[in-house]
């Protein structure tokens, strides 16, 4: 009989030592006989046979543990976006058995989302690749890794002594850790290429380019915790509560506590815009014209923040001249935007202060994104709101590290943390790798392509498909060596199947085969390397908000599979560089340091501040993560191992390790001394500059020459021992400041090393030993300068961000007066955008594809989604691929909800079958998708095309089946966000 | 105990309305200060949802379709129909018709063959009619039983042989339950093929009330084949079966094709019917076996004494006898009476 | 104790499902059982809300009052649990339960109903503590090393809370008063037969 339990004697019982009890009794299982058992025992649950997808195994390892195990913890980071979620896991005998909530980090505080709490699976699924595999005439054949970089490698030399070592694409990851990332590019640079990429050029690399030129880092100003500060959040471009959600404890919490104003601008209705105060629907594409509208607003009533303009701000008078064009009337015609509502958004954010702006891809993701992003930087400057708690672009990265992966130059335009390609550059990192120039130079096939930007991932199969002469390289593209990204996240991908097909070689190393291993019908020359995730390796992340934190592995890699560090270690071997490239990071039987990198980056990372996070301080973080405030992310000073840090040490992290920088929370915040994480706008752009003007002299309009001061004018952090604007520091500044005398011995020599010649000229971003910028920061200063933000990037495609129509625009009539640029040379390819625009115009296309097609992302998947659909977890959330589309629209078309429909794109006579979602979530005439799926193609189911048992749980047919043309000029970013389709039901 | 009856008005007054309401009502939106919709201030409350709306549903991806029901207040309801309603309901219907039969059978005695046996017999059932009867009236007894075991068995049969037992006599009677129902399905529709033309209502048949259905031992109540009381029976059964039927197998076929209402009615109607029915049938059995003499013999070996038949269907008797000499006349040898 | 309870504040609820997949990993809840959900009203419009739906463990629970083999038991802190090995998944309590919370594997072609699975509020089942056996039938049992329910725990927003009944309607109050708004703590009323009046 059942008996009511009653107080229970025994809380905070551990399970180990319960079941240390027990296993002296008779009971005495081993681990597979019970894992067996659990599964059996659960019978009637189990119902395995009638479950509607074939092959969900039963649980293999589940609390509690088997008897006498003892359970050990380990701290890690959720690997599945950007907010830096710590996880926390319960490992037995080997095996993961559990996951617990981490109260003590200030990022999550124990919580996650679906994604998070589910990442056990990502390591016990059973849909991870097993064994390396080749195909071969079709067919899977496993191989041994020796056998598999072997083949590669001989086939990667053979490739570069017919066509060059830029002929292979090596595309990593923004789920590397930072080392792998480091290491990857070290890679590439060793190898002879700057074909050199990961997914930041799809979602945010529009972002670094326009802010880094605007105020000196493309990155995250203020921090998810500050957000709690602020007055008014506006989000534009960005469902936080889908593709963020950890993040909107942040927002939504602090939204309560200040009764703030949470404002969402975006095409759909979001689940982040049902917490909204105020919820504006725009048509895609219509960012800048949304902006300059509340500019217009802002300059005509005198609401801008002018002292903080005239202190700080440069450029802003060309700006009101692009605004004065914006009237309410031409922002209606084009946004669809009415003017009182315009009105009062501009009127809530420069009044209801502090004011941050949120944005991810829904500003990026366009062939104007880096002037999208532009103009959202240029509304924060006019309105005072960057540099203080509360304020700032919040930019919300997409990945877990992939504001680490950018950081670490997985770029093509740069080498590790933004030094780019020139050649002072190139000197700066052979010295940090001890490596000789010369002997790097002879690497690439010539001096030129080796200080010239790469091929963006976006345009690998263009690189591929496109005549010889078409590609500014000595060959087309002929291998591609992937490491942890999908084939599904690019745009146009029924060019890509056809690039596929083309490629001499494709290697994909990464847990799962990816739709790059289905989708064309290639027969051979396939390589699949089986990588663990990085729960399975040590490793540093860095979150959106520049903190990094420290991963350790939970369990070590599972079945054969193995961390990038030791496949880059072989293939580098193979390739015969590997002494070279890790004659610094020590390699024991195979298995690389990940310490040792993250100290070489620390002493080559000087520029953005990556060189105070040792990975001694990254551990001792995530050890006190309690010490640290949930809203400041300060640690008390008594503390005696973290205290006074920022968590995580945003970067920049000034100066070495010893120097005990404690990161930068807030970025260009002068109301803390540099030393305590404060900041000035980088002196980036120089001190003047030199533009001719029309003046009136004696009532005559002459042009004349006029310097322009780009440094601040009278502001400066606290502290700071100069008082107003000053430049970069080089020994020669300090020298002229009297200052270097304050080098030690030590420093001075090591200056003297890096630039014997003429050691005036080293700065503090070349400066290995940290001393310059140990004595700025000693006098208050910042390293890097104090200039004024600008609001005009003359070194920009469009110096003044300006507004042009979507290449395949809903509104032809527009196109006329907003078209988009120019055909162009960029990136070693053409862009013929405008062409395409006008092709479009000209045949009427609106006519046949009238819905706007956009996508974005959903909360049970990420990215293209391999992983998270082969976890049994979240593939139960979402078993289908679906458009979302207005009940308007769906009734026209006999569509219903739930019901299966064709949808058409406007290039490559492109077709998906998936399901309709009718809703009005998306407004009249706009269709949306989530960009996750991947396996159907065409409507062709592709599951028997995996290899064997790795098929995700999970597949669809993918948006960038339907996605077009549209890249943008400074970056290269595709533009998925907004494109033409015609949907019917099927 | 008369609140009973109001009970079950409002139980299923409650839950066909449950049925006939949509799922979501048109919110009216509150707006901010330049007319743009506010979604934080426009929420609705719970409260006011449940206001509006019987039961509150929403969208979720995941497949199964029950899940998309938020909350169906509903449900205690219907806990308060199982546990309350029902119990004093089967108990004074079903205990109600025992003692009434009882009281029958002390008053009334047993219904005898005036005229005593004539020794004749003559064939009022062929072996599939009682095959068919059998059929039905076993499978019967059996749901009955096993059905009044889920609603009843916690409280008579569990204190008495313990939970451990009583789940698996429970586990066992639900499955025999389920499978016999398609044994119950078959019978009732073999019955109703062969009887439903003797069972339609005749002119007959207001006679036979008028005598006292051949209660009343001074009058006779004249008959066909069927008299009133059985007809009665019979169309009560092939009603009340055709709803027990229909509500059982959506309750086997959970949500195929109906939702939670539709579950909690179906349960309902089949727990009322089927308490209804056994009440009916118990007078069945009564009449059929300890209250009338004579009757009992008709299903068990298919004929009856000439003098019962006078008695109780002689109409039917008439008709019997004459198409006899009629067959004997041309020659023929007629089969058995059926249809 | 007093009685531990659910609260899903809505208006902090965004549909993550990190309570789904939470209780899923804690669990080993096999594909197709839906222990816990997540269900948005009014979805796509303005005044769009979620709420994180499971088990309440109501008060007087309708599910154990209508249970035709009585294989329900409610704990000394108010948990509704019951017993799989009595359970003859009959499918009553699901009809009975205001909340959807009953689930059922299916064990044969033609929808009859396995044993009763549910929310155990991470409380286990009537198998002694923390054991393999019980582990096997009912997941782990988080209360008995005390702990909270995992769901609630890794809430991304802190919208689902779980505890002390009294406890946590203290923290909605408060913040209904801090925030001016709140859309009421969903099934209270039903079931708990008591709101929480700001």
């Amino acid at each position: 009989m059942l008996i009511k339990r009653s107080e229970r004697q025994a809380r905070r019982r551990t399970v180990a030592s319960m079941l240390a009890k027990q296993s002296s009794d008779s009971n005495n299982l081993d681990r597979r006989s019970f894992l067996r058992r659990s599964g059996l025992a659960a019978g009637s649950l189990a119902a395995l046979g009638s479950l509607p997808l074939a092959g969900i195994r039963q649980a293999e390892a589940g609390p509690p543990p088997p008897p006498g195990a003892t359970v050990t913890t380990r701290k890690n980071v959720c690997t599945h976006c950007s907010v830096g979620c710590s996880v926390i896991a319960e490992v037995a005998n080997g095996v993961w058995i559990g996951q617990e909530p981490d109260y003590d980090s200030p990022i999550n505080r124990g919580s996650h989302c679906c994604k998070g709490a589910a990442v056990r699976d990502d390591v016990l699924s059973d849909r991870r690749l097993r064994y390396p595999q080749k195909l071969v005439d079709g067919q899977w054949k496993r191989l041994s890794w020796d056998q598999a970089i072997d083949e590669i490698g001989d086939k990667l030399l053979d490739i570069r002594q017919k066509a060059g070592p830029d002929s292979v694409y090596w595309l990593g990851s923004a789920k590397f850790t930072n080392e792998a990332a480091y290491l990857n590019r070290k890679f590439a640079a060793f190898w002879g290429t700057n074909n050199s990429d990961h997914q930041a050029r799809i979602c945010h690399s529009t972002t670094v380019t326009g802010v880094a030129n605007t105020w000196g880092y493309g990155a995250m100003t203020n921090s998810y915790n500050d957000i709690r500060n602020s007055k008014t959040i506006l989000i534009m471009g960005g469902n936080p509560a889908e593709a963020h959600p950890v993040s909107l404890q942040h927002i939504l919490e602090g939204k309560e506590l200040n009764r703030a104003n949470l404002i969402v601008v975006d095409p759909r209705m979001t689940r982040t815009a049902a917490h909204a105060t105020e919820y504006v629907r725009v048509r895609p594409g219509v960012h800048i014209p949304t902006i300059y509208g509340m500019l217009w607003h802002i300059f005509e009533n005198g609401w801008e923040d002018k002292e903080f303009i005239q202190q700080r701000v440069y450029g802003i008078e060309e700006i009101r001249k692009e605004v004065a064009k914006w009237t309410p009337d031409e922002v209606e015609r084009v946004t669809g935007l009415p003017e009182a509502q315009v009105k009062h958004i501009a009127d809530v954010f420069s009044h209801q202060k502090p004011v941050t702006l949120i944005w991810a891809m829904g500003q990026t993701q366009f062939a104007t994104g880096t002037a999208n992003v532009r103009a959202s930087c240029i509304l924060l400057l006019a309105t005072g709101n960057v540099g203080h708690a509360g304020g700032g672009a919040n930019i919300f990265r997409g990945h877990t590290n992939v504001q680490g992966a950018t950081d670490l130059g997985l770029d093509v335009t740069t080498l590790p943390l933004y030094y780019g390609l020139s050649e002072e550059a190139w000197q700066h990192w052979c010295r940090v790798w001890e490596v000789d120039i010369d002997w790097m130079r002879s690497r690439f096939t010539n001096k030129t392509l080796m200080e010239s930007p790469g091929i963006p991932s976006t345009r690998w199969f263009d690189a591929t498909l496109l005549p010889k002469d078409q590609v500014s390289q000595p060959d087309t593209l002929q291998a591609m060596f992937v490491m942890g990204h999908g084939v599904n996240t690019i745009t146009r991908m029924p060019e890509a199947v056809r690039g596929i097909e083309k490629l001499d070689l494709l290697v994909v190393c990464d847990p799962y085969p990816t739709a790059w291993s289905v989708l064309s019908k290639r027969n051979n020359g396939t390589y699949l390397l089986p990588a663990c995730t990085s729960f399975e390796m040590d490793g540093s992340r860095t979150a959106s908000n520049r903190s990094l934190q420290w991963g350790e592995q939970i369990v070590p890699p599972v079945f054969e599979s193995k961390n990038d560090y030791d496949v880059m270690y072989m293939l580098a071997k193979k390739l015969g560089f590997a002494d070279k490239m890790f004659k610094n990071i020590k390699v024991e039987s195979g298995a690389v340091s990940a310490e040792d990198i993250l100290r070489e980056i620390n002493r080559g990372g000087w520029s953005t501040g990556y060189c105070g996070q040792s990975p001694e301080r990254l551990k001792a973080h995530m050890k006190n993560q309690a010490r640290f405030d949930l809203v400041t992310l300060r640690a008390p000073k008594d503390d005696p191992e973290v205290g006074g840090d920022y968590y995580g040490l945003p970067w920049p992290c000034w100066g070495t390790p010893e120097f005990r920088h404690p990161g930068t929370a807030i970025l260009y915040n002068t109301n803390l001394p540099v030393k305590e994480g404060g900041g000035t706008f980088r002196a980036r752009f120089g001190v003047e500059r030199l533009v001719k003007r029309k003046v009136l002299e004696n009532g005559q309009e002459v042009e004349k020459e006029v310097h322009d001061n780009l440094l601040s004018e009278g502001s400066y952090s606290v502290g700071s021992v100069i008082k107003d604007g000053y430049p970069e520091f080089t020994l020669g500044v300090l020298k002229k400041l009297g200052w270097d005398k304050d080098l030690t011995a030590s420093e001075r020599e090591i200056i003297q090393r890096v630039n014997a010649t003429s050691p005036d000229a080293v700065s503090w971003s070349l400066d290995l030993s940290g001393g310059i910028q140990r004595v700025a920061i000693e006098h208050g200063c910042s390293p890097c300068g104090n200039g004024k933000a600008r609001m005009i990037a003359w070194n920009l495609p469009d110096p003044i961000p300006v507004h042009r129509e979507v290449i395949y625009t809903s509104r032809p009539d527009l196109v006329g007066k907003y078209p988009t640029r120019p055909d162009a040379q960029q990136f070693r390819v053409p862009n013929i955008g405008f062409t395409v625009q006008k092709s479009a115009v000209d045949r009427g296309l609106i006519k046949q594809f009238p819905l706007i097609l956009s996508s974005g992302r959903l909360v049970e998947y990420e990215g293209g989604g391999e992983e998270t659909r082969s976890n049994k977890w979240l593939a139960e959330l979402k078993q289908d691929m679906y458009v979302e589309i207005n009940p308007a629209d769906a009734s026209e078309r006999g569509i219903e909800d739930g019901g299966w429909v064709w949808v058409t794109g406007a290039e490559s006579n492109s077709k998906t079958r998936m399901k309709a979602w009718v809703t009005e979530r998306v407004g009249k005439g706009v269709a949306w998708m989530p960009y996750h799926f991947a396996g159907w193609y065409e409507g062709a189911d592709l599951r028997s095309k995996y290899p064997k048992g790795a098929d995700p749980i999970v597949l669809g047919e993918s948006v960038n089946t339907l996605t077009t043309y549209g890249y943008d000029p400074a970056t290269g970013m595709q533009e998925p966000k907004a494109t033409l389709c015609q949907i019917r039901a099927a | 105990m008369t609140m009973c009856p109001a009970y079950i008005r409002y139980i299923i007054i409650a839950l066909a309305f449950l049925t006939m309401t949509a799922a979501m009502p048109v919110f009216a939106q509150e707006l901010g200060p330049d007319g743009a919709p506010n979604p934080t201030a426009s929420v609705e409350s719970e409260s006011k949802l449940l206001q509006q709306l019987p039961r509150i549903e929403g969208r979720i991806d995941i497949p199964n379709q029950r899940e998309h029901v938020l909350q169906q207040p509903a449900g205690r309801l219907w806990d308060h129909f199982h546990e309350v309603t029902l119990h004093w309901l089967g108990a004074i219907v079903i205990l109600g018709m025992i003692a009434a039969l009882g009281a029958a059978y002390l008053i009334m005695g047993r219904i005898r063959i005036s005229k005593g046996r004539s020794g004749q017999r003559v064939l009022r059932f062929n072996s599939f009619e009682r095959f068919s009867h059998w059929l039905t009236a076993i499978s019967f007894v059996v749901l009955g039983l096993t059905g009044l075991n889920i609603t009843f068995g916690k409280l008579v049969l569990l204190p008495v042989i313990g939970p451990e037992s009583f789940s698996s006599v429970a586990q066992y009677a639900k499955y025999v339950h389920n499978y016999v129902s398609g044994a119950f399905v078959i019978g009732l529709a073999l019955i109703v093929v062969l009887w439903i033309r003797d069972n339609l209502p005749r002119k007959v048949d207001i006679d036979w009330i008028k005598q006292g259905g051949g209660f009343i031992k001074s009058k006779h109540a004249p008959s066909g084949r069927f008299n009133a009381g059985e007809k009665l029976v019979f169309w009560f059964a092939l009603g009340a079966g055709a709803a027990v039927i229909v509500s059982g197998y959506l309750l086997i076929f959970p949500f195929y094709g109906t939702n939670i209402a539709g579950m909690q009615i179906a349960q309902v109607v089949h727990a009322v019917i089927a308490v209804l029915f056994v009440a009916v049938i118990i007078a069945h059995i009564y009449i059929g076996t300890l209250g009338m003499e004579g009757a009992f013999e008709a299903m068990a070996t298919g004929e009856v004494d000439l003098n019962w038949a006078k008695e109780h269907h002689d109409r039917w008797l008439e008709e019997q006898l004459s198409r006899k000499r009629l067959a004997a006349r041309s020659g023929q040898t007629t089969a058995a009476p059926a249809e | 104790m007093a009685r531990v309870k659910f609260l899903c504040d809505a208006d902090r609820c965004i549909e993550c499902n990190a309570c789904v997949t939470a209780c899923k990993n804690e669990h080993e809840v096999p594909w197709g059982i839906n222990r816990r959900r997540v269900v948005t009203i009014n979805d796509g419009k303005p005044g769009e809300r979620s709420v994180s739906m499971a088990c309440m463990h109501c008060t007087d629970a309708p599910c154990a009052a209508v249970c035709p083999v009585s294989c329900f038991y409610t704990t000394a802190d108010g948990v509704v649990l019951h017993s799989k090995d009595l359970c003859i998944g009959c499918g009553y309590c699901f009809y009975a339960c205001p909340f959807g919370a009953p689930q059922y594997p299916k064990v044969g072609n033609f929808g009859s109903r396995g044993k009763m699975d549910k929310c155990t509020y991470c409380a286990g089942g009537p198998e002694a503590d923390s054991t393999p056996a019980e582990y096997a039938k009912y997941g782990a049992n988080r209360l008995a090393e005390g702990k909270l329910p995992i769901c609630a725990e890794m809430c991304s927003t802190k919208s689902l809370l779980a505890g002390d009944g009294a406890i946590i309607a203290e923290i909605y109050k408060e913040r209904v008063m801090k925030r001016g708004y709140g859309s009421g703590a969903w099934g209270w009323t039903t079931a708990y037969h008591e709101g929480i009046a700001v």
